[in-house]
């Protein structure tokens, strides 16, 4: 049975994987200043975020709270790269993403995990195939280069000097999906499908999914929104002991105000602000 | 092998559309393969007939060239006739270094079934150096050799004797032709003169085969021959071989055009299902790329599942040609006014890779656009819509 400190170690090393300095950065993760994000809709506009500032550092847990239309995903959506901000500064990990000319895609790819409400597992993959897909992504751009380097590798030889069996070696996308797996309570179900998953074990699935490339942040837009109150529980727990024990950074976003308490830190919006 | 298993399961996902896809696309490549393999057959088992008969050039007499061929390829009636005593002059010709005459008929065996009736003499055999004979050569007018298939039709074998149909003459079987693959096998040989005369056609003959002395010089014989007699026609064995073609030639359009709609119609199923299924799956491809799917990962997903979707139509529809092979065969004979005899429809691993190559190339056309509207879709937009 692993004691506490041994499943600290694992989680760093799974989740964090071999990105050095994540640990100890003191950079901010994000840092916002004048954040403004309006949209255009016919001849409507709608300010969705309206000139917010905010900070969150490496390694938070931060929740991002607020009601439904407080711009809660639209901040999300920008932290994530998934949008650029229409005014303002934004920068994730240490790059200005309002710059013209960053490719989006390749910086998400690499560093950016995500967990939605809706959990969007290939229902005709097993669970760990669910895990491994973002491992497809991006090896055609020269990305994920290492694994493509290992591959038909037995065994290698760890930092600390300690031969790593190659069943147990996190480098490898397939062990790392089963330990990932493991580490969300699912490696009893690795080879279900998603129909033969409940709903708390689907969005287990997705958090092993967005945690299968080793990202530096984790965003999660309404993780429990469909889920009861005591599956709700463990999934905020596992994010919880994912940021506790690894160091990586999580943002999440929800109505639910009565999970404030579990964050280390709470950024409330209301109608676009930060209040 | 996980972008094999993705597209692969993203199309089983929709069993019935994708099923009813990959049969359009079938239906498309069993006509391609069907026509294109009837086309390569004819061809081969024209030159195959035309080979067998064992003549540089063939001498008919004047009318439709077509029914002229037909008549000299198959065997069969044809109420014209050229005098035999043209026989001599043709013989006489110093380019020419054998020549057959032949007279033919065509009788109903009983339960309707045509026995053609060539009546020959050994000028025949020297253009038939392959032929072997079980039994013996004409000893009597009364005999009678039978190709391989006409024997096992008639039931007789050698020493037997045999009625002629609708004649009731009793004739002895002297001996049965070892198979020969060739139409002989489906003929029965009389001696010339007796069939001339158990038919009413003393002194006739229908056609006139002809080896000539110097091969390269087959033109100059043929236009001495029409030079020297003009009541027949001459052809030689290649004009014969380009008339027949040039018939095939007019159909061929046809066909071309029929595989070229069937063809365009599976590529624009094909175009509307992948197309539609990226609209159904805007969110989950906006997912795709919020993982960290790139344009060119979604744009490859998508151009993947259409290529396995022609690919699988490809395969299928050389399946569905191989099994119905027999029926399109018949079909398009109804239609052609002279096909060789045989099956022309087979398996050809040459036009079994030619149909594979044109359903990839119709699943990278097909799949191009649809691949480049999913790759564009942007993720935030796909995530909101519902």
């Amino acid at each position: 049975m692993k004691n506490r400190g041994q499943g600290v170690e694992e989680s760093r090393s799974l989740v964090s994987g071999l990105n050095p300095g994540i640990l100890e950065s003191s950079n901010p993760a994000v840092q916002a200043r004048g954040l403004t994000r309006v949209y255009r809709r016919g001849a409507e506009t709608i300010h969705a975020l309206k000139g917010i500032g905010l900070d969150v550092k490496c390694g938070e847990f931060v929740g991002v709270v607020g009601h439904s239309g407080a711009g809660k995903t639209t901040l999300l959506n920008l932290i994530g790269l998934m949008d650029r901000p229409t005014e303002g500064s934004l920068q994730v990990l240490g790059t200005d993403v309002a710059r013209r000319g960053v490719r989006l895609d390749a910086l998400r790819r690499k560093n950016i995990g995500f967990v939605f409400q809706e959990f969007y597992l290939m229902p005709a993959l097993t669970a760990t195939e669910n895990v491994l897909l973002p491992t497809m992504w991006g090896k055609g751009n020269g990305e994920n280069m290492r694994d493509k380097e290992i591959k038909g590798q037995r065994d290698r030889v760890g930092e600390s000097g300690h031969l790593i069996p190659r069943s147990l070696d996190p480098s490898i996308p397939r062990e790392r999906a089963k330990r990932l797996l493991d580490l969300v309570g699912l490696g009893h179900r690795m080879t279900h499908k998603p129909s033969e998953l409940s709903g708390g074990e689907m969005q287990r699935v997705a958090v092993a999914r967005a945690l299968i490339n080793r990202p530096r942040l984790l965003l999660a837009d309404e993780p429990t929104g469909n889920l009861d109150t005591a599956i709700r529980d463990g999934i905020f727990n596992l994010l919880q002991a994912l940021s506790r024990d690894s160091g990586l950074t999580v943002i999440v976003a929800t109505h639910d105000l009565s999970l404030e308490s579990r964050f280390t830190r709470v950024i409330r919006l209301e109608d676009g602000n930060v209040v | 092998m996980i972008w094999f298993k993705l597209s692969f399961k993203n199309l089983i996902r929709r069993k019935t559309r994708s099923t009813l896809t990959v049969l359009g696309v079938a239906i498309a490549i069993a006509v391609l393969y069907s026509l294109f393999q009837f086309q390569q057959g004819y061809q081969a088992r024209l030159k195959g007939e035309l080979g067998a008969l064992g003549a540089h050039v063939i001498v008919v007499p004047k009318g439709c060239p077509y029914e002229a061929a037909t008549i000299a390829l198959h065997g069969g009636k044809w109420p014209r006739y050229m005098d035999e005593s043209l026989l001599a002059k043709v013989k006489a010709n110093p380019g020419v270094a054998e020549a057959a005459g032949v007279i033919m008929d065509a009788v109903f065996a009983p339960g309707d079934k045509n026995v053609i009736l060539l009546g020959i003499d050994e000028d025949y055999m020297k253009l038939r150096p392959a032929w072997r004979i079980s039994g013996h050569w004409f000893a009597a007018d009364s005999d009678v050799i039978m190709g391989s298939t006409a024997a096992q039709d008639a039931g007789v074998k050698t020493g037997d004797y045999w009625v002629v149909p609708e004649k009731n003459v009793r004739l002895h079987v002297a001996g049965v032709l070892s198979r020969t693959n060739t139409q002989d096998d489906g003929f029965v040989f009389l001696p010339r003169k007796t069939l001339q005369k158990i038919s009413g056609l003393e002194g006739k003959l229908v056609l006139i085969l002809i080896k000539a002395r110097h091969v390269d010089q087959t033109d100059a014989l043929v236009a001495s021959l029409k030079a020297s007699e003009v009541d027949m026609n001459v052809f030689p064995l290649s004009e014969l071989l380009g008339t027949i073609s040039s018939l095939m030639a007019s159909t061929k359009v046809f066909v071309s055009a029929i595989i070229l709609i069937a063809v365009i119609l599976g590529g624009v199923g094909v175009l509307n299902t992948v197309l539609m299924a990226v609209f159904e799956r805007t969110r989950e491809i906006g997912m795709m790329k919020a993982m960290g799917g790139s344009r060119g990962d979604v744009f490859k997903l998508v151009w993947a599942e259409t290529i396995l979707t022609t690919v699988l139509g490809g395969l299928a529809g050389v399946a569905i040609a191989l099994v119905s092979s027999r029926l399109v065969e018949a079909i398009i004979r109804g239609m052609i006014p002279y096909a060789p005899r045989g099956s022309l429809i087979g398996f050809s691993l040459p036009t079994l890779l030619m149909c594979v190559g044109l359903s990839l190339v119709l699943g990278l056309v097909a799949g191009f656009y649809p691949a480049f509207r999913a790759a564009s879709v942007k993720p935030v937009e796909a995530i909101k819509a519902e």
